[in-house]
């Protein structure tokens, strides 16, 4: 092999180029014959004119190079500002935002069968009877607790308040609430809690017996977990419980508006209470109708899940139609227990007739 | 010119045993498809193809068409560098 070699580096150097050019080309045509066949296998399998079309659909799909439009020439924010019209409530919604709002509207979601409900509720709300109305009431309470211990917090306050429909919908309750004077104390102390206040009184009560509600230093609201939950002790729990639920006992007495309620109240919530009222002070004397009063005050903090329901709930009817058949009932009713003389004697010191009058007369049929 | 022949048939039997040749192939086709080599051919053969129609093409055919083209449409810098390679293995064997 030196043998060989030794000649080509040496002074022939003319046939040292003619080497090295020739193995040159024929690694060129090498390459060259490598394309023909791959072309032409391309031919005979029929795929080599495939990505070439006709010069019009060519110019039809040309690639658009302008400002303001994408690639096919489209303008791409058309959809930006489409608004579609919601088949339900008629309102023009954005179309990002209509799936959403058909959810609520609707009321199929997840979420919003209870607000659906809620508003249902509340536009029947002159038609049904108080109970019905209540139970209702409790239902969504319980749904709404419910799906709110599930939820993660942020969910939660997100619910409370930033949706635009819960609000509204609250709004609108209160304003049935309206008519009762009880509802706006509540609701000033209910405006010291931060992230609850847009809840009514009704809820934030359904939600302290189902969860454990402490609030938080750090985001102020409340904890969602059961009233076992292990980050918050019982102490905190009762604390919590007198910050929302306390000051709304002592200002029971204070609104003459409030008592007048109660005796408006649904009647087996009524003998419930004249029970009690009876167990309290067993032998009711006109002397202490006030403390009878505030006897039946402090049961009322002392069973809040059984009390404070219906009472709360008899508020909401109190300016629908509660008035007259209460109205009709009590005279009804008095006409029963006219016999009774303390009776007597206690509605005229109470100076609320009509009202003490079924209290008196179902403490009367209790007495039967 | 036997010894002529059997010199080239030594030197060729030396790249293809140590592997050269191959690679030299290889950075050959890369080179080539990098500047486009590839698909000026390529579109000449279409033209070709369209020329004879589509199912008269032979090998044959491109490759008479497409050779002396290719070979002159290789670049400057990539005829350059092969040369240089082939070069510098011929004087490294050639020492030996």
């Amino acid at each position: 092999m030196k043998m060989e070699d030794m000649p080509l580096s040496g002074p022939d150097n003319t046939k040292l180029e003619a080497l090295v050019h020739d193995i040159y080309s024929e690694l060129v045509e090498d390459a060259c014959l490598g394309l023909c066949f791959e072309v032409h296998r391309a031919v005979k399998q029929g795929y080599f004119f495939l990505d070439e079309t006709d010069q019009e659909s060519m110019k039809e799909f040309e690639i658009v190079d302008q400002p303001g439009v994408d690639i096919f020439g489209q303008v791409y924010n058309q959809w930006k500002n489409k608004e579609c019209e919601c088949p339900n409530c008629k309102r023009l919604i954005a179309a990002s935002r209509f799936a959403p709002h058909l959810e609520k509207c609707l009321g199929m979601g997840r979420n919003s069968s209870r607000i659906a409900n809620r508003r249902l509720a509340s536009n029947n709300n002159m038609s049904k009877s108080e109970s019905d109305q209540e139970d209702n009431d409790d239902l969504n309470d319980n749904d709404w607790s419910y799906g709110a211990e599930k939820k993660a917090k942020k969910r939660k306050s997100d619910k409370n308040q930033n949706s635009p429909r819960r609000s509204k919908s609250l709004k609108h309750k209160n304003g049935e609430l309206g008519s009762s004077v009880s509802s706006e104390p509540y609701k000033y102390n209910f405006n010291t809690g931060i992230s609850y206040e847009t809840l009514g009184p009704d809820e934030v009560r359904s939600l302290l017996t189902t969860q454990c509600g402490v609030i938080s230093e750090h985001t102020k609201k409340m904890c969602t977990r059961s009233q076992r939950c292990p980050q918050h002790t019982d102490e905190q729990r009762r604390a919590v419980r007198v910050f929302l639920l306390g000051p709304s006992a002592p200002a029971l007495p204070d609104a003459d508006a409030v008592v007048e309620n109660d005796g408006f109240d649904i009647p087996d919530g009524q003998t419930l209470m004249s029970r009690l009222q009876w167990e309290d002070s067993p032998d009711i004397s006109p002397t202490d109708s006030a403390s009878s009063k505030a006897s039946t005050n402090h049961a009322d903090s002392r069973r809040p899940k059984k009390k404070k329901r219906p009472s709360l709930g008899l508020n909401s009817a109190g300016g629908g139609g509660g008035g007259g058949g209460v109205g009709g009932g009590s005279s009804s009713l008095t006409g029963g227990s006219s016999s009774s003389q303390s009776n007597i004697s206690l509605s005229t010191k109470k100076k609320r007739p009509k009202l003490s009058a079924p209290s008196i007369s179902s403490i009367y049929d209790e007495l039967n | 010119m036997s010894k002529d022949s059997q010199m080239r048939a030594a030197i060729n039997q030396k790249l293809i045993e140590m592997g050269e040749r191959e690679r030299l192939k290889e950075l050959l086709r890369a080179k080539l498809v990098e500047c486009g080599w590839k698909d000026q051919l390529k579109a000449h053969c279409k033209d070709v193809i369209r020329e004879k129609g589509l199912e008269h093409v032979t090998v044959e055919d491109l490759v008479t068409e497409v050779t002396p083209k290719g070979r002159a449409l290789v670049p400057d810098s990539v005829k350059k560098e092969l040369l240089q390679r082939i070069r510098a293995f011929l004087a490294q064997h050639a020492t030996l």
